[in-house]
């Protein structure tokens, strides 16, 4: 390669499988936070020899991650024990001898990427193994079957309820209830307050458009004359039925009472 | 039964009465003496014991029977005695009607086959359906063979109803021909009667529960009966875990859980799958509708449906259930007028709308039992009673003559929420076993019929399967209180049937902590102890406690006994305005709580010179039960706060801090019910730490917008109330309850901040008066 001319190229195709390795690998917890190198001058890289520049910078990440001297690394492993443990029996079950992965019951062999990493180099078996594995357990059957672990419960851990129920075995974390075989509901019954009369199953769309409200008729002058002359007429039968007297009227005439 | 009561029972009442009470040893030398008995043994001292009963001329053959090995046989032929086996009187002529009527119950056939059973096992299901007898026949049945008169010990049948303990204990007490309150007697909140003689006694099972605070064996009981299981009231959950510890202390300790549902498998199993025994009921089928399509509007189906029935179904009584009070009365209203309607048009026959709810007058609810209306004319269409009820008429009121149920399907449900701490009553769908007990009001007295205003489909996938037990839907403050006091520590692992969501129990624990009556490791405190005494909440007995520390413990004692009975206010809808007006002569701007206090006041004060009480509380809209009920509970509590020897006094009434100190007083127990105005010119207030957005409700006396009141209740119903409220002021809460409302703790908000402006003016005001001296 061209060093003098290429080196702007290099360290920019450089940049990108880095930030590719992150995405990919690289957990949250080891991230540096973002422009924390900028004012450090840049290293410059080269693309290693082997051709497989992958498999180097995986390793140098899972390096680190066995130690578990970060906090975070500490915290995981606490919450996320299970996880731990599976990869563990996954890398033991990885010897030569068994080939079928533990978790999912599937053959850990027949992988397209295995396959086409043992393309490149037959002395490189072993590595090309651990490869497979990996594969293997992103593969959507392995993750699928791997125990589901829930994140921690949202209680305020400072509560004194809390602190009297765990003096008692309870574990806010386990998802489990209160009670003898702590079968016990986990959370409060919840109960919506109901506005309307509506029967037991009816179910009112819920994006239903608000009911059009009603118009008010404006009325000109006429109309309400018209209007007053109508309910004046009814009055007026109605108070003659009502005071009206049949004898006066046959006597008087009709009209002269008015 | 008044003839023989002057002279022959003296004697043998006293005789039992030695024979309860002591173990025999004193008895047996005096009747040795007296018979030259030369063979004494210990074990037959009731025998002795007979034979100086002998001298009235009565041998009881009660005597004879050897305890948990009786039968049936020799039970009926006690019962059938010329006199009465537990008093040695001759049995009333009404004795040999009732007993005529008890032996028709579906019950007594398996007499034999209960005590059976009673007799293999310490633990017994048994199951029956309404109408079975059991309340009243199993207790008894019990008693002939626990023979308490050999142990000395008493049998207990919880209910979970005062009423229905009260009602109970009178209807046993005429079946053993025996003086209420004597042989059988009751025990409920703030009424207890009971005797020294007393060997069967109803109670609601929140009176046993108290018991047990003092008595953790329950060492007075050989046999405990807990009635009604299948409601899953909160007491009766508790009885059932305390029982079931107590069971494997107490060898000698009999229990029977009587459940009138068939989902008996679960009692059986909780119980380490004790033996059931099934009764069955006096039942007839019922036919059952449902409606094709969901109802709009189930209020109005339920009208139509009830007018439906009427115009063409045969001679029947119909039962309709609603939710609510307001409901009911406007239904009732709206079926009279059509029925009104129905006979002027198309010449229906007459019918009578009669509403039930629990809050409504005693007399009032006895209407139901009233026949149905004559036909108008002779020949004419029959005339029927309709009665429109909340879930009260579900199972613990029977009323005979109800062929036709209309089920809308909803009831008003108790739910608390612990993360906003509001305890609401909400109208919310029942489950199926609920409408199963509704349509099986139906066929009591002959084949009846159920129309479910909901379609088929609904009830089996809306609905579902049991109602939710109260446990899971309380505020648990109490109950944690007095699960402390009976020695239950491990609230995690305590072996209820449904146990509650953590959440709640830690709320609970939590409230209780902030009352002080736990320390912050949980452990019971001195005031915890005395509180639980009370049979109060825990708030309103911390309130109760520390009232001395304000110089106004009589008043607090009114107002706590007036807060613990109904409303007291009367607000009929033909005179709202007049009695309105009336209750503003009581008003005092500061609060409801003192206006209570005022119109209590009031009525003592009317009581004392002589007044007709009834005539003066109709005439000033106020209940006349109700606070003649607040003056027996405030009895019944200062004599608790005397034997706690918890001062009783009183600030003088001219003092200008009379009201200041009431007012600060009940801060003391409602520091965690204060809501502050959201702003000037609003009314809408904010709840302290809850966040819940409230209004005051409409009937308060309190006029001035006030910006922080101390509240009683919170009401949930279109709108979020707060009820009975009075002003405080905020210095107070700093003073009275500083670990609540330590400013550190409140999350961000307009109260934080007005809390803070607050602090920082009593620490000036302070800091000035330092300078000054």
């Amino acid at each position: 390669m061209d060093t003098p001319a290429g080196s702007q190229v290099d360290v920019d195709v450089n940049v990108d499988v880095d930030a590719d390795d992150d995405y990919d690998e690289v957990p949250l917890q080891h991230k540096r936070p973002f422009g924390s190198g900028l004012h450090r001058k840049t290293v410059a890289f080269v693309p290693a020899s082997d051709g497989d520049g992958c498999l180097n910078s995986t390793d140098q990440v899972t390096a680190p991650k066995t130690q578990q001297v970060d906090v975070a690394d500490l915290y995981l492993s606490m919450v996320l024990p299970k996880d731990n443990k599976t990869t563990k029996n996954a890398v033991n079950v990885g010897e030569p001898g068994a080939v079928i992965c533990e978790v999912c019951r599937l053959p850990l062999e027949s992988e397209p990427a295995s396959a086409g990493s043992s393309d490149v180099d037959n002395t490189t078996t072993a590595t090309s193994k651990t490869d497979g594995k990996k594969v293997h357990e992103k593969s959507f059957a392995h993750q699928v079957c791997l125990p589901h672990s829930y994140p921690p419960s949202a209680l305020d851990r400072s509560r004194m309820g809390l602190s009297y129920l765990s003096q008692y075995g309870w574990d806010p974390d386990a998802r489990k209830g209160l009670g003898a075989a702590e079968q016990g509901i986990t959370f409060p019954i919840k109960a919506t307050p109901k506005y309307s009369n509506l029967g037991v199953g009816v179910h009112v769309p819920k994006n239903l458009p608000p009911p059009k409200e009603k118009k008010e008729r404006l009325l000109d002058a006429g109309k309400v004359r018209k209007q007053a002359r109508k309910d004046k007429h009814k009055a007026e039968i109605i108070r003659q039925q009502l005071f009206g007297n049949q004898d006066l009227e046959k006597y008087l005439g009709q009209g002269a009472v008015r | 039964m008044t003839d023989y009561n002057s002279e022959s029972s003296d004697p043998s009442k006293g005789v039992k009465r030695t024979n309860m009470g002591e173990d025999g040893t004193k008895d047996s030398k005096r009747i040795k003496t007296a018979n030259g008995d030369e063979q004494y043994n210990p074990y037959l001292a009731h025998t002795y014991e007979d034979s100086s009963s002998q001298q009235n001329g009565f041998k009881s053959p009660l005597d004879q029977l050897e305890r948990h090995n009786t039968t049936a046989l020799q039970m009926t032929k006690a019962e059938d005695g010329e006199r009465n086996p537990w008093t040695g009187e001759p049995h009333s002529q009404q004795y040999f009607k009732i007993l005529q009527s008890r032996r028709d119950l579906p019950v007594h056939k398996q007499r034999q086959e209960f005590l059976d059973t009673y007799h293999s096992t310490q633990i017994l299901v048994f199951v029956g359906e309404t109408g079975s007898g059991k309340t009243t026949q199993i207790p008894q049945y019990v008693l002939f063979d626990e023979l308490p008169f050999q142990t000395g010990k008493l049998i207990a049948c919880t209910q979970p109803r005062r009423v229905a303990a009260m009602s109970v204990a009178q209807r046993v007490a005429n079946e053993l021909d025996v003086k209420l309150g004597e042989e059988v007697g009751y025990s409920i909140r703030f009424e207890n009667k009971t005797g020294p003689k007393t060997m069967l006694k109803y109670m609601t099972d929140g009176q046993l529960l108290r018991e047990a605070m003092h008595d953790h064996d329950m060492t007075r009981y050989s046999c405990i009966i807990l009635d009604e299981a299948h409601e899953r009231t909160l007491a009766t959950d508790i009885l059932m875990a305390l029982l079931k510890q107590i069971a494997a202390r107490r060898k000698d300790l009999k229990i029977i859980v009587m459940s009138a549902t068939l989902d008996a498998q679960k009692f059986q199993s909780y119980f380490y799958n004790a033996p059931l025994l099934a009764v069955p009921g006096r039942t007839h089928p019922v036919e059952i509708f449902y409606t094709p399509e969901p109802e709009r509007d189930y209020v109005e189906a339920s009208v139509r449906t009830v007018l439906q029935i009427h115009a063409t179904e045969p001679e029947g009584d119909i039962l309709l259930f609603l939710t609510g009070e307001e409901e009911i009365e406007d239904a009732c209203r709206r079926i009279s007028l059509e029925v009104d309607d129905m006979i002027r048009e198309s010449d229906a026959g007459p019918m009578r709308v009669y509403p039930l709810y629990g809050t409504l007058p005693p007399a009032q609810q006895q209407r139901i039992f009233d026949k149905a209306p004559e036909p108008l004319r002779k020949g004419g269409r029959p005339g029927r009673k309709c009665i429109v009820s909340t879930n009260i008429a579900e199972t613990s009121l029977t009323i005979d003559g109800i062929v036709y149920v209309v089920d809308p399907g909803f009831s008003k449900q108790k739910i608390y929420n612990p993360r906003s701490r509001v305890e609401s009553l909400l109208v919310s769908p029942i489950s199926k076993a609920s409408a199963q007990q509704r349509a099986g009001r139906a066929g009591r007295t002959r084949p009846g019929k159920c129309f479910r205003l909901y379609t088929e489909k609904a009830f089996k996938k809306e609905l579902i399967e049991q109602t939710y037990p109260e446990i899971l839907r309380s505020n648990l403050a109490n109950t944690v209180l007095e699960l402390k006091k009976l020695g239950v520590e491990d609230l995690v692992h305590f072996d209820l049937m449904d146990p509650p969501a953590p959440e709640t129990m830690m709320r609970a624990l939590e409230e209780l902590n902030y009352l002080a009556c736990l320390d912050d490791d949980g452990e019971l405190t001195k005031l915890g102890s005395l509180a639980s005494e009370f049979p109060l909440d825990p708030a309103v007995a911390v309130m109760l406690i520390s009232s001395p520390e304000f110089y106004c413990s009589n008043e607090m004692l009114s107002i706590t006994s007036l807060l613990s009975v109904p409303s007291i206010w009367i607000r009929p809808n033909n005179a709202r305005k007049r009695a309105d007006e009336m209750k503003a002569q009581f008003a005092h701007p500061d609060g409801d709580h003192l206006t209570l206090l005022n119109a209590y006041h009031a009525f003592k004060g009317a009581e004392q010179q002589g007044t007709d009480m009834k005539q003066w509380c109709h005439e000033h809209f106020l209940s006349f039960r109700h606070l003649s009920s607040a003056d027996n509970v405030r009895a019944q509590l200062k004599r608790i706060m005397e034997t706690h020897d918890i001062e009783l006094i009183s600030t003088p009434f001219q003092d200008k801090n009379y009201y200041i100190n009431i007012r600060r007083a009940l801060l003391a127990g409602f520091f965690m019910q204060v809501a502050m105005r959201e702003s000037s010119n609003s009314k809408v207030y904010k709840t302290v730490k809850d966040d819940q957005l409230v209004m005051i409700h409409p009937s308060t006396v309190v006029t001035s917008p006030y910006d922080w009141v101390v509240y009683n209740e919170f009401v949930l119903t279109t709108k979020q109330y707060v009820r009975t409220v009075t002003n405080i002021r905020p210095e107070w809460l700093l003073e009275i309850a500083p670990v609540y409302y330590d400013v550190d703790t409140f999350e961000k908000g307009e109260i934080k901040s007005a809390l803070s402006r607050v602090t920082e003016k009593v620490r000036r005001r302070q800091a000035i008066k330092g300078s000054g001296r």
